[in-house]
């Protein structure tokens, strides 16, 4: 099977189910190859970009640094990369630390920065044999081939990254930063002001990566893509982290375990449930009943049974990382933007 | 430092810009098509015939006399204004540069100065608007004209005359003094503009922050682009100089200090483009940003106009621009074959380029 074949995996197949582990809790910790402690990025007079934070992401996990824009993850990201400098605070890769010694761990380490473009006017092949010359490395057209099949650009390998799509640009920019064949990859904002389906198709790449031992540190504003992708998952906001956990252990945490949701029934029945003592909210266009115990489920559904509303439909869902995330900051976040 | 690295920049440098149609324009068509205009407009040294309007009141023979003058020149053609209109309206109406004015009386005047040597002399009038170039001429020609014929009726000869001579090689053409400008302007435009526009689309598109993380460093990303626009404007000169000499015989010399020279002008306008590149946000900005620094450099450095008639504050800015030593070293060494000045206008040109390339490396960056 030759090293492309190897990377084929369905979009779907990565997507179905999340790509993060269940943890019993008895699981050993793996080797932390990045460490942060008490790191801060103050800009004067009063701007605290990045306050205080602390996390270890460990060896072959995808890490998300989630939250709204402005909220310190790409200067976080950052100060990691080597591109700035803590006001105070500790961040080391591999053991190094990052502001003093981060020419020792360049080579390992691959980038893709927010808003990357690639070059407009060389070809995906070029770009790449250039990105390789610059980690010293010198790669054959074979290898460099492989690498764009891998990312899915087996077809555009001869494209200008002018001639590209967005996706596309996206895909050369994580070949480009896979090109040193890195442990540990930063993506920043990888999807941010893709469409659906070239979101859909970096998941599955980013999957795939994950797939081969690569631990990916990933920034992004999007609930489902850190959902998705994640082992775990820090939530930023104002330079703080104000939740570290994986998904479901936010979730377990944070949310109130499921939700049953009233399809086609508006205030009136948010009234008649407050009038029984049912704690309920209305939420496009449905009311929703939360229950933070599983094991009052039952109890609920009777309740809900003896209360006479016309609902359409009626199911339970489980909390997401949207509900948790709303209930920490207390605001809805579309395309990074907080909605009151 | 790594050759490898600096190498592979060069080439995928090289491969972006020859791709792109202005860049490669700009290169090579653009100074080869302002030698072949330049050349067309002033290589061949014929100057073709200027038209004159004339208003010829006089019925006289002295304002004829003057008019047989200006004709045997054969750099005029005489136009004549109807002797109704009035002249003020007719050069308005008719949008003319110049035109010359004999009053009724002129031969009349002419004869009673002849005899009273306290007549006041005859005029003949020139209108028009001194700011046209045509004006200048048409000036300096009837005030010789004028003279001549005082020296005619005078029965006079002139004690002292102009002689002109060439301090170049006889045979130099007027292109031969044109080429090191274009060179100049070339030079400058190509790696002062380009280098603005790269350092800050580098930055907009995270280039530079891509750039930053891998091995490359900032000193081999800064002598890749000096060794880059070396090469091409080293080209792009000799493509010039073969077209203009082929055309217009040209016959400056192309020697190894003007190569020396092509080095030392990519090394301070590549550095001064950095440097600009430094503080504009986007690419957009930086072409109106270089544009605003290059075109007055342009014409304060002499490089087309000469500046000796300009006022004194103006010279004392062309001291400042290094384009001005940069094409005094091109003129010294390719047309007078000077090159203890033109060594002197380098060693000028260098200590700029040194102190530009100092401050666009420290000021310059790729991370924060």
């Amino acid at each position: 099977m030759s090293e492309a074949e190897a990377w084929e995996v369905s979009e779907d197949e990565c997507l179905k189910t999340r790509a993060y582990p269940k943890r019993s809790g008895k699981e050993e910790p793996e080797e932390p190859i990045v460490e942060v402690e008490g790191l801060s990025k103050h800009y004067p007079p009063a701007t605290k970009a990045v306050d205080g934070i602390s996390f270890t992401i460990e060896r072959g996990k995808v890490f998300s640094l989630l939250g709204p824009n402005g909220a310190g993850k790409t200067t976080a990201v950052e100060i990691l990369e080597g591109l700035r400098e803590p006001t105070s605070g500790s961040a080391s890769i591999f053991g190094v630390d990052v502001s003093h010694d981060y020419n020792k761990v360049r080579k390992r380490v691959g980038t893709l920065p927010q808003n990357y473009e690639p070059f407009e006017m060389l070809k995906a092949i070029e770009a790449l044999e250039y990105w390789a010359s610059l980690f010293n490395m010198k790669k054959s057209r074979e290898e460099l081939v492989t690498l764009l099949e891998r990312v899915g650009l087996g077809a555009k390998i001869d494209a200008m990254g002018g001639k590209m799509s967005g996706g596309e640009k996206r895909k050369l920019g994580i070949a480009m930063s896979l090109i040193n064949d890195p442990e540990l990859l930063f993506l920043d904002e990888p999807t941010t002001g893709l469409d659906p389906k070239a979101r859909r198709d970096l998941w599955a790449l980013i999957q795939r990566i994950k797939e081969k031992g690569t631990t990916v540190v990933l920034t992004t504003h999007y609930l489902d893509e850190a959902e998705k992708l994640s082992d775990d998952v820090a939530i930023m906001n104002h330079g703080k982290i104000v939740a570290h956990g994986s998904p479901d252990q936010l979730v377990e945490k944070y949310g109130m375990a499921t939700l049953i949701v009233l399809v086609g029934v508006g205030q009136a029945a948010v009234d008649e449930l407050a009038r029984r003592g049912i704690d309920s909210h209305r939420e496009n266009g449905n009311v929703v009943v939360p229950v933070t115990n599983p094991r009052e489920l039952r109890t609920t559904f009777a309740k809900l049974s003896s209360v006479e509303i016309e609902f359409k439909d009626m199911y339970t869902r489980r909390q997401t990382l949207e509900d948790v995330f709303l209930s920490l900051i207390g605001q809805k976040m579309d395309e990074g933007v907080l909605r009151a | 430092m790594s050759v490898t690295r600096i190498v592979a920049e060069i080439k995928s440098y090289g491969k972006q810009y020859m791709r792109n149609k202005s860049a490669a324009f700009f290169s090579f068509a653009f100074p080869v098509l302002m030698i072949l205009i330049f050349g067309a407009m002033f290589g061949s040294g014929a100057i073709s015939k200027m038209t004159i309007s004339v208003q010829n009141l006089d019925d006289g023979p002295y304002s004829q006399a003057i008019m047989d003058l200006m004709n045997k020149t054969t750099l005029v053609n005489i136009k004549m204004i109807p002797q109704g209109a009035d002249v003020t309206e007719y050069i308005k109406e008719k949008s003319l540069d110049v035109a010359i004015y004999f009053p009724a009386n002129f031969s009349e005047e002419i004869s009673l100065g002849m005899l009273d040597s306290n007549a006041i002399a005859a005029k003949v009038v020139l209108y028009g608007d001194p700011s046209q170039s045509t004006f200048g001429t048409v000036a300096s020609l009837t005030g010789q004209v004028v003279v001549q014929m005082n020296y005619n009726m005078a029965h006079a000869r002139p004690l002292a005359e102009m002689e002109v001579r060439h301090v170049a090689k006889e045979n130099y053409s007027m292109m031969d003094y044109f080429l090191p400008g274009v060179i100049g302007i070339t030079v400058m435009t190509n790696s002062m503009y380009s280098m603005t526009a790269v350092c800050a689309s580098q930055r907009s598109k995270g280039y530079s922050k891509m750039l930053a993380t891998t091995l490359l460093r900032k000193d081999e990303w800064l002598i890749s682009k000096f060794i880059f626009y070396t090469i091409l404007l080293t080209s792009s000169l000799l493509l010039t100089y073969f077209v203009g000499t082929l055309v217009f015989e040209m016959h400056s010399n192309i020697t190894v200090l003007t190569i020396v020279l092509i080095a030392a002008g990519a090394f301070v306008f590549t550095s001064l483009g950095m440097l600009l590149g430094t503080v504009i946000k986007d690419a957009e900005s930086a072409s109106a940003v270089a544009g605003a620094i290059g075109f007055p450099m342009m014409f304060l450095s002499g490089a087309f106009f000469p500046l000796e008639a300009a006022p004194s504050w103006l010279q004392a800015i062309s001291k400042g621009i290094p384009l001005t030593y940069f094409n005094d070293a091109l003129r010294d060494t390719m047309v007078f074959g000077n090159n203890i000045s033109a060594l002197t206008n380098l060693a000028i040109v260098g200590v700029v380029g040194v102190v530009v390339f100092v401050l666009a490396s420290r000021l310059i960056s790729w991370k924060e």
